[in-house]
């Protein structure tokens, strides 16, 4: 078992290298930080545009190699992922915005799992009767919902409720606006702000989740060991519930491994209409400003992500799943 | 012909076709593959629903922008964030553009570069996948491992670095051009896995050992035997195009202005959400349609293409 997870983490290891070399090469080809200086008025003088360019290590005028080694031995020397057109550090700014995306997308990705697999069972036992078919399609209906409509008219029906009620029952921007130190009032606080996000984003990975889980359970049900279950005399409720959907919940499981990226970088849309400062907003902000290094830094972390959860699958798939075998 | 008292349907209509070109034998009906296709789908009404409401809309996408008094580019100052009248349909933008041009045009850029980019990925996936297959051995090790070092940085962040640098009445293509060249990794997965069973087929085998060409084979026996799989994954494909197209255009890194698509509508909507609705509304609705259809349709495509489907009648 050591082995074999020190094999994937060494591999994982080279393809996250390889993967953000790239994604250096192609930011430092597609963005323009000069453009930036360019713009302004009046307009700064050329010396000092290469200077401040050189300072942060994006300067197009020097050969991208040695920008990429520069950058490339700040990292694995010093763990410095460099600065931004603005002169300030990427790495702290990043730090200080994953709290931010923690707080908002953990609740609703448990919400979405757990209630999305508990609806994908319940309909599968029930195919094509009365539940599964207007389940299924309001389900489908979401899932084909662009995010930015579905965050958008959440704000709207807040803002009307607010409206109706005469008071701010809900907030539509940001994650916090209490000062004080009563810890229930700004629990109240975190909660007025973070319903609404979380309904949308537990809308969006509930459906998926509903509809894969579903597929994947009538797959297993009409499989052979299923079917022999109950010619031995199992009630079809116990038959499902101790051969299929264990079997079923394997790549669900997966899927599950996969979704700690999303935590991180998913949520792009949905922080950016209720303006809360998480990875995914600052993103969308430093490719706007032609921040190279802070972009790079946020595929390379989305990267690592996604590689924990293929790490986190492998195992579980190992452990769930007795015909793997992986030692 | 036997099933005169049958109502000229589609379907009907392809089963009428079919029976002239095989049925030898009288009395004796042949169902083509085809015709049962038709048949099962024209059987789901939500199927063919979408079909229909698919159709309204690229008529929409088409003869909107002839049918509306104004151009989307040309914006009227006289009436700004007016709500809808008789003179600006779906109102007018706080700029004075008026919405129906807007969402005639955004509606058709929305569709060409869903439809575009759906049916680059699909066609880049089918080869690589089917390539990475068929050469077993190093070659699939290797394919296998550069495919899943492309999937390790979520696609979206790619693509916004792309396109952000596009602008201007060309946007739309770079868009397109983006949305495949990072959309195609993980379709092209699963094309390989389906394609492991398909290399093992005898005609594939004798194909092989008479010196076929290996390209050859691949065009012509293995992408072939994938011909469903790959129809319903561009059909839905469209869907996950359109959604990050509309995605992109929202934080302002796809489609910019001169041009105009339903996310840059949405865009210029979510700043006057209380003040004008309309301005949201339009937009909103026509893209949930479009969506909402393509999944209709796709879905419909699976389950009549599916030889074990049991949702519902007979053959």
């Amino acid at each position: 078992m050591a082995r074999f997870l020190l094999r994937r983490v060494v591999n994982y290891i080279v393809m996250l290298f390889l993967a953000t070399s790239f994604t250096y090469f192609l930011a430092s080809f597609f963005m323009d930080p000069r453009s930036n200086y360019l713009a302004r008025n009046p307009r700064p003088p050329e010396a000092s545009i290469n200077a401040s360019l050189t300072a942060a290590n994006i300067n197009d005028q020097t050969p991208i190699f040695e920008r990429y080694w520069n950058w490339l031995t700040n990292i694995v020397l010093h763990w410095n992922w460099g600065l931004s057109p603005s002169q300030e550090p990427v790495a702290g700014a990043i730090s200080s915005r994953i709290g931010a995306s923690v707080q908002l997308v953990t609740l609703a990705t448990v919400l979405g799992i757990v209630i999305g697999v508990s609806v994908g069972v319940y309909t599968a036992i029930r195919q094509y009767k009365w539940q599964d078919r207007v389940l299924g399609g309001v389900s489908t209906f979401f899932l084909v919902v662009p995010t930015a409509v579905l965050a958008l008219f959440v704000v709207i029906g807040a803002i009307y409720l607010n409206q109706a009620l005469g008071f701010r029952l809900f907030y539509v921007t940001g994650l916090h606006s209490y000062d004080g130190h009563n810890w229930l009032l700004k629990l109240s606080d975190l909660g007025q702000h973070l319903i609404l996000p979380t309904i949308v984003l537990t809308v969006i990975t509930g459906v998926t989740y509903h509809l894969t889980q579903r597929t994947y359970l009538l797959d297993t049900m009409n499989a052979d060991y299923v079917r022999t279950a109950r010619a031995k005399g199992l009630p079809l409720n116990v038959a499902i519930r101790k051969h299929a959907l264990r079997t079923s919940l394997i790549p669900t499981t997966v899927n599950v491994a996969f979704s700690i990226a999303g935590v991180f970088t998913g949520a792009v849309i949905t922080e950016s209409v209720f303006a809360i400062n998480g990875l995914g907003r600052y993103f969308i902000t430093s490719i706007i400003q032609n921040d190279i290094n802070a972009s790079v830094a946020i595929a390379a972390f989305g990267g690592a992500c996604t590689l924990v959860g293929a790490l986190a699958a492998d195992v579980a798939v190992s452990w769930l799943d007795p015909r793997v075998r992986i030692s | 012909m036997a099933n005169t008292e049958l109502t000229v349907t589609a379907a009907t209509a392809a089963e009428v076709v079919a029976d002239e070109q095989g049925g030898d034998q009288p009395g004796l009906r042949r169902t083509g593959r085809a015709t049962l296709i038709v048949r099962r789908f024209a059987r789901r009404r939500s199927a063919v629903a979408g079909l229909v409401l698919l159709g309204l809309l690229v008529l929409f996408a088409i003869f909107g922008p002839m049918i509306g008094q104004w151009a989307y580019d040309e914006p009227d100052f006289l009436a700004l964030a007016q709500a809808p009248s008789a003179e600006h349909w779906f109102g007018t933008t706080t700029g004075g553009s008026d919405v129906f041009a807007l969402v005639a045009r955004g509606l058709g850029r929305s569709l060409l570069i869903g439809i575009l980019s759906s049916l680059a990925i699909t066609l880049v996936a089918a080869v690589i996948g089917t390539t990475v297959a068929f050469f077993e051995g190093v070659v699939e090790r290797i394919g296998m491992w550069i495919l899943d070092m492309l999937l390790v940085i979520p696609s979206f962040l790619l693509i916004a670095m792309i396109t952000r640098s596009a602008s201007g009445k060309g946007g739309w293509l770079v868009l397109t051009l983006a949305l495949t060249a990072f959309g195609w990794v993980g379709y092209a997965r699963v094309l390989r896995t389906l394609t492991l069973s398909l290399r093992e087929l005898d005609y594939v085998h004798a194909a092989r050992y008479m010196g076929v060409r290996s390209f050859t084979i691949i065009r012509r026996h293995l992408i072939p035997n994938l011909g469903s799989v790959l129809i319903i994954q561009t059909v839905l494909g469209v869907v996950g195009a359109v959604n990050s197209e509309t995605a992109l255009s929202f934080l302002g890194l796809g489609v910019k202005a001169p041009d105009t698509s339903l996310g840059t509508i949405l865009q210029a909507g979510q700043s006057v959400v209380l003040t004008s609705p309309w301005v949201l509304l339009a937009p909103s609705i026509f893209l949930v349609a479009l969506t909402f259809s393509m999944q209709l349709i796709g879905d419909g495509l699976r389950d009549a293409i599916d030889p074990y489907s049991r949702s519902g009648g007979k053959a």
